[in-house]
């Protein structure tokens, strides 16, 4: 393998991903493509009220309907709990619109909805709380006995000394945002088949960003060890983070497939999917910060509510996250962070895309930008100053081992000709930077954060990769082909990537946290090397030469220096086994970082947005947006900038179109055609830059992506939408009406 | 479950939509109907499959009409018509805006002009309303929308509607009872629930354009440019030069149980003709026009906000717009 | 128990006749009773077009808004039917080189409505392509290599017509 240079065989150079062909041929498998013998079809009842006393679920209507194989109610489940305070069904109260009451398995979908709409509930309406304002009242009620004040969780932390640095900052500044409740809109509706008809296994199929956790928490729900629970992420139809969880179908339908002793299918449509995916809530932030007077960041204080909705299952972790993210992008002296889960009769919260870190550079990037342009800074300036850079150990106790922040910021504001637009631009027309930081993995689930791979080797040189980390579209399958390409020296086609089968793969976290790359990506690489020193020793004897020396490349293996000795890498695998020892080729590795807590590495970007707004309209077009980004190295270029891609829609959905608006705790807009995404006309010109600082802990040197770039495009486009109209903006998304109004109240821009 | 029914020409299906009753639907492209269906918003007894009958297709001149246009013309097509785009662009910019080219291949022309209108509070599944009291569109006797309102004031989302609005054009109507014109003009209540004047027992069968050298423009703006209903639409036709204003039909669509015409603002284009003072005057007019607005998809005071932004990008590009020749 | 009646549709040239419920929409045909299950479930009510199916016509089609009954005799092609033993179709070879695939939900109706575009206007121009796409939902791409793929198979396909007929491209 090559230094730090480069001279990869297969490393850097793009590939096409290698499940591509099964998806566009319409061969590749699906949970609802799916078919067991016996299948049932399952339907959930669920509440219709945001808080309600139950005082009677009657199900004997349904039970007398033909067809019906299974009824639940809380009295057949008594004992499965999904999250804190929140048993599978509920049993005396309902305290979201889609709580969970009851459900049905039928022999067909039609049935299954009729048995469920013949089941009566009997509610009592209580009075809900709708909002974290009505939540924090001295007098409001109560959602849950332990959660006093509604408040679910809180997270307070100090470091350093902050009211000292406050007291010694030239200037502070003090702004607030709110960003709205949303969902992740995956094409792949959520779906899940279960089969317990073997009282001794239970076998599940599902979208999934990590088969280890869901396979866990069900055993954990149901009573069950980990190994009685297969777990078989087939092809996953996007995460975005909203997919690294159970939710309640995925215990209901084993229940229901116990009882009726045949495999259950429960396929979410429509807008039932609003109530499943439960993306993000409100969030409100207040931001004060510090500088001095040349515009360096001495203090930070980050105030974060969250409307955290009925119930709590994992969602604590958002406040690590955001507690910990501004110490990923600036030196700073010190710190306080305040932020709690608040319950209210909402749906429950769960992550979009960009983990909460993203909605929270909305409004640190708007916050920075003013606080900049209020000490007379040029944007750009400031986040030169303050940037971090490579070495530096922030105050979570991470060492930057690679960091091409500034690199980023440099390179992506010439390319946009920022000097020469910003400030100069006619009114209407705005352009704005927005920078982020992502960690690539962290500790904080388990104790460890282990990614573990197997590779198994035949005789003709292909060879099996046996990995357990789902690929939800993000062609990690790829990634880590690549890896195991550059290793053995072969091309990815000669590898069959196997995952997602708990029974067979490896045990892996799973892909969220951006943990795949890295951790899963060091794992394979562990693997890989473990299975070349067993073909080494075979080369080397047969070369004469120590197996230090070989070289393995282009599917052949030769003393460095000596191509012409070369020999095929599938005559030493042949030979290995072929011989009296009779060795079949098989490596293992696994990879948990060696930290504590927190991240071994943080992928770094920068993104420059331009902008223009119609004032008759109120409707923001966004022209063009060029993104820098440090990936540490490019495992395979075009999939990196189809991240790029990807994540540059899906911040700009977030930051101008999308809000699940909710009312009466109902979803007002819960399909495709209300609740609002752009399309292919919207997307504006993107310019990719790949800047690669090469991490000295990443396999190949390769950092995140799948989270990055959006952390930097939400500010990018706030940024410049509030420099098109010259006025704050605090609210996402930037809505047309809020265009209008606020044009309607500002003066003119002075140019 | 329904009975399909599919008639070989157009007597035999009025004879089925008359058999029918109040529990026949027409089935066309079926785009609104099958989500309708799906959503337990109707639920007909008998489906009468249209989609091809010989009598609502054809585009060209008829009698003293300039043009006539069945009914059952794909919105794909009536977008493209050569003739369309070239004399009536109000009418190929509406049907392009529909949807997305896949709903446009589907669905017709007679089909968006006849569009239910649409309400944040109706237009949900089963299990939704569920949680609601049912209103004046769901068998109830309130509007969730504006609490003191004595009638449904769900939206009409059609963007053919007001650009033939606009046009000043007519609808052919037949029944078992026989053959009759409307002016789009009477066509429409401001109603939510009796949104249109058709009787249960008519088909649309072809839409009339009146002779007119007519500047013509729609415009829809959206959340995003296809598959969505408008946060507003405009559509205007004017005739006579710049300075001679003959008619000046300025229509609002997406703001009201049905398509508004903007008649003090078109008066004053009448009166003053198409210049930038009457153009502000006209675009400030047209809120008053409005009245009352429903909060439904984006907020009243934006709806009115836009209505006059609209007014004036749109009559700005007319007044730069050539004479049409013939 | 709904009545089924029997009606006859030709898939990818292959001519079946299925039995089939009155309510029964193209999507539930193709997969339920087809095994067919290259074209998805997603919406259901025609905004994301992840069933895209082509009709006889060429055009692109939402399967999920198409009533089975309706199409007694009539003929249809999906995603099973683009490819052929020979190979890729130019569509799908140029998602595949181009990154236009990602998480793969999408792809099947993506790949239809390209191909639709494609089959009905051999030059589209950016315009065009923008408003074909727009009934399909991607989540994963933005957009960006799906268009970069389809500019590279308008080209290809192009190429292809006008190749003489043993082969041999002109000029």
């Amino acid at each position: 393998m090559a230094g730090r240079k480069g001279n990869f065989s297969v490393v850097g150079h793009s590939q096409p991903r290698l499940d591509g062909a099964e998806k566009l041929t319409g061969r590749a498998t699906f949970t609802d493509d799916v078919v067991l013998p016996g299948m049932l079809h399952g339907k959930i009842v669920r509440s219709p009220l945001p808080r309600a006393r139950i005082l009677n679920i009657d199900t004997s209507a349904a039970r007398r309907l033909p067809g019906v194989k299974a009824i639940l109610t809380h009295a057949d489940a008594p004992k499965v709990y999904v999250g804190i305070e929140q048993p599978l069904f509920r049993k005396d109260t309902v305290n979201y619109v889609g709580d969970e009451v009851a459900a049905v398995a039928a022999l067909d979908e039609a049935t299954a909805t009729e048995a469920a709409r013949l089941i009566r509930v009997d509610y009592e309406p209580l009075p809900a709380v709708l909002t974290m304002k009505a939540a924090q009242l001295p007098d409001a009620v109560q959602i849950h006995p332990k959660a006093k004040g509604n408040i679910a969780w809180a997270q307070n932390s100090d470091l350093g000394n902050v009211d000292d640095a406050f007291a010694a900052s030239a200037h502070v500044r003090t702004d607030q945002y709110t960003t709205a409740a949303s969902h992740n809109c995956y094409a792949e509706f959520h779906a899940v088949v279960a089969d317990w008809s073997r009282p001794d296994k239970l076998s599940v199929w599902t979208p999934t960003q990590t088969a280890l956790l869901f396979q866990k928490s069900i055993a954990r729900a149901l009573g069950l060890t980990d190994g009685a629970v297969r777990v078989m992420s087939l092809h996953t139809g996007g995460g975005f983070t909203g997919r690294s969880a159970a939710r309640p179908h995925h215990f209901i339908a084993p229940l229901l497939s116990r009882q009726a002793g045949r495999p259950v299918k429960i396929r979410i449509n429509g807008d039932e999917e609003f109530i499943v995916c439960r993306a993000g809530g409100e969030v409100q932030y207040r931001f004060r910060t510090g500088v001095s007077a040349g515009g360096l960041i001495r203090a930070f204080e980050a105030d974060l509510s969250f409307d955290t909705g009925a119930y709590v299952e994992s969602q604590m972790i958002v406040l690590t996250l955001t507690s910990s993210y501004i110490h990923s992008l600036y030196k700073l002296e010190a710190a306080r962070y305040s932020g709690r889960l608040i319950h209210t009769n909402n749906i429950p919260y769960y992550f979009h895309h960009g983990g909460g870190i993203a909605q929270m550079a909305f409004g640190l990037g708007l916050h920075t930008d003013a606080l900049a342009r209020e000490i007379g800074l040029d944007p750009v300036e400031f986040q030169l100053r303050n940037a971090v850079t490579k070495g530096h150990t922030n105050m979570t106790g991470t060492f930057i081992g690679s960091c091409g922040l500034t690199e980023c910021i440099t390179k992506v504001t010439k390319k946009a000709g920022w000097k020469r637009k910003y400030g100069k631009l006619p009114p209407l027309k705005g352009i704005g930077i927005g920078v982020g930081a992502m960690a690539s993995g962290a500790k904080g689930v388990f104790r460890h954060d282990t990614s573990a791979a197997f590779i198994k080797v035949q005789d003709d040189g292909t060879m099996s990769l046996i990995i357990g980390l789902p690929d939800m579209g993000q062609s990690s399958h790829t990634a880590m082909a690549i890896i195991a390409a550059e290793v053995l020296g072969v091309q990815p086609t000669d590898i069959t990537v196997i995952a997602g089968d708990t029974d067979i793969t490896p045990l892996d976290v799973g892909a969220f946290t951006q943990r795949g790359t890295f951790n899963t990506g060091n794992a394979v690489k562990a693997a890989c090397l473990d299975a070349r020193r067993q073909i080494e020793k075979t080369a080397a004897a047969k070369l004469g030469v120590k197996p230090a020396r070989l070289v393995f490349r282009d599917r052949q293996i030769w003393p460095k220096g000596e191509p012409d000795k070369a020999m095929t890498f599938r005559q030493a695998v042949y030979d290995t086994l072929h011989s009296r020892e009779g060795r079949f080729v098989m490596g293992r590795g696994f990879y948990n970082s060696p930290k504590e807590t927190g991240t071994m590495a943080y992928s770094f970007g920068a993104q420059v947005a331009e902008v223009t707004v119609d004032p008759h309209t109120g409707i923001v077009t966004v022209d063009r947006v060029i993104a820098a980004h440090d990936v540490g190295r490019a495992i395979n270029p075009r999939i990196v900038e189809g991240q790029i891609d990807g994540q540059i829609f899906s911040g700009m959905s977030q930051v101008l179109y999308e809000e699940m608006l909710l009312e009466d705790g109902q979803v007002m807009n819960p399909s495709r055609l209300d609740y609002k995404m752009p399309r292919s006309h919207e997307m504006p010109a993107v310019e990719h830059i790949i800047v690669e600082s090469v991490d000295p802990f990443g396999p190949f040197g390769a950092k995140e992506v799948g989270e990055g770039p959006i952390v930097c495009t939400l500010p990018a486009i706030a940024n410049a939408v509030a420099n098109a109209i010259g006025a704050p903006v605090n609210d996402m998304p930037i809505t047309p009406w809020q265009i209008l109004r606020i044009l309607g109240r500002s003066k003119p821009r002075d140019t | 479950m329904f009975r399909y029914v599919r008639p070989r020409d157009l007597d035999e299906a009025v004879a089925a939509l008359a058999a029918g009753g109040d529990s026949a639907s027409l089935l066309a492209g079926g785009t609104d109907l099958l989500v309708s269906m799906r959503q337990g918003l109707v639920a007909p007894a008998v489906v009468i499959g249209i989609r091809g009958l010989p009598e609502l297709n054809g585009i060209g001149p008829h009698g003293e009409d300039p043009l006539r246009i069945g009914a059952g013309i794909a919105l794909t097509d009536l977008a493209e018509h050569p003739i369309i785009v070239a004399r009536y662009p109000a009418l190929a910019q509406a049907a392009r805006s529909v949807g997305s080219r896949h709903v446009r291949n589907m669905a017709t022309l007679g089909g968006n002009l006849r569009l239910p209108t649409r309400c944040w509070y109706t237009n949900q599944s089963e299990n939704w309303r569920a949680s609601r009291i049912p209103c004046w569109k769901t068998d109830g006797g309130l509007c969730h929308v504006i609490k003191t309102s004595t009638t449904c004031r769900a939206i009409n989302s059609s963007d053919t509607a007001p650009a033939l609005l606009a046009l000043d054009a007519r609808l052919e109507a037949v029944s078992v009872r026989g053959r009759r014109e409307v002016a789009l003009a009477d066509f429409y209540n401001d109603d939510g629930v009796n949104h249109t004047t058709l009787a249960s027992d008519e088909i649309i069968t072809a839409v009339l354009l009146p002779a007119a050298r007519v500047r013509t423009l729609f415009t829809k703006a959206t959340a995003r440019t296809g598959l969505d209903y408008g946060y507003g639409t405009l559509a205007a036709a004017v005739t006579g030069s710049n300075r001679a204003i003959r008619s000046a039909r300025i229509v609002a669509g997406s703001v009201g149980s049905w398509p508004v015409l903007l008649a003090h603002a078109g008066a004053i284009i009448v009166e003053r003709g198409l210049n930038e003072s009457a153009i502000a005057d006209a675009a400030a007019a047209a809120r008053e026009d409005l009245g009352e607005v429903a909060n439904l998809f984006s907020p009243p005071g934006y709806k009115k906000r836009l209505v006059r932004g609209l007014v004036l990008q749109v009559l700005e590009q007319l007044r730069r717009q050539k004479l049409p020749v013939d | 128990m709904a009545d089924r009646q029997f009606i006859t549709l030709t898939v990818n040239g292959d001519r079946h006749r299925v039995p089939v419920a009155v309510q029964d929409t193209l999507v539930d045909v193709l997969r339920n009773r087809l095994g067919l299950m290259g074209t998805k479930r997603g919406c259901t009510s025609g905004a994301c077009g992840v069933c895209t199916v082509q009709g006889d016509d060429g055009r692109a089609v939402l399967a999920c808004l198409s009533l089975a009954v309706e199409w007694d005799g009539r003929a249809l092609t999906t995603i099973e039917g683009v490819a052929t033993p020979a190979g890729l179709h130019p569509v799908q070879q140029a998602f595949l080189e181009f990154g236009a695939v990602q998480c793969g939900a999408c792809t099947p109706g993506l790949i239809m409505t390209a191909k639709a575009l494609l089959d009905t206007n051999p030059n589209p121009d950016e315009a065009d392509i923008n408003e074909a796409l727009a009934g399909a939902l991607c989540r994963c791409t933005g957009h960006i290599k799906v268009k970069e793929a389809v500019r590279q198979a308008i080209l290809r396909m192009a190429a292809a017509t006008t190749e003489e007929p043993d082969g041999r491209t002109e000029g």
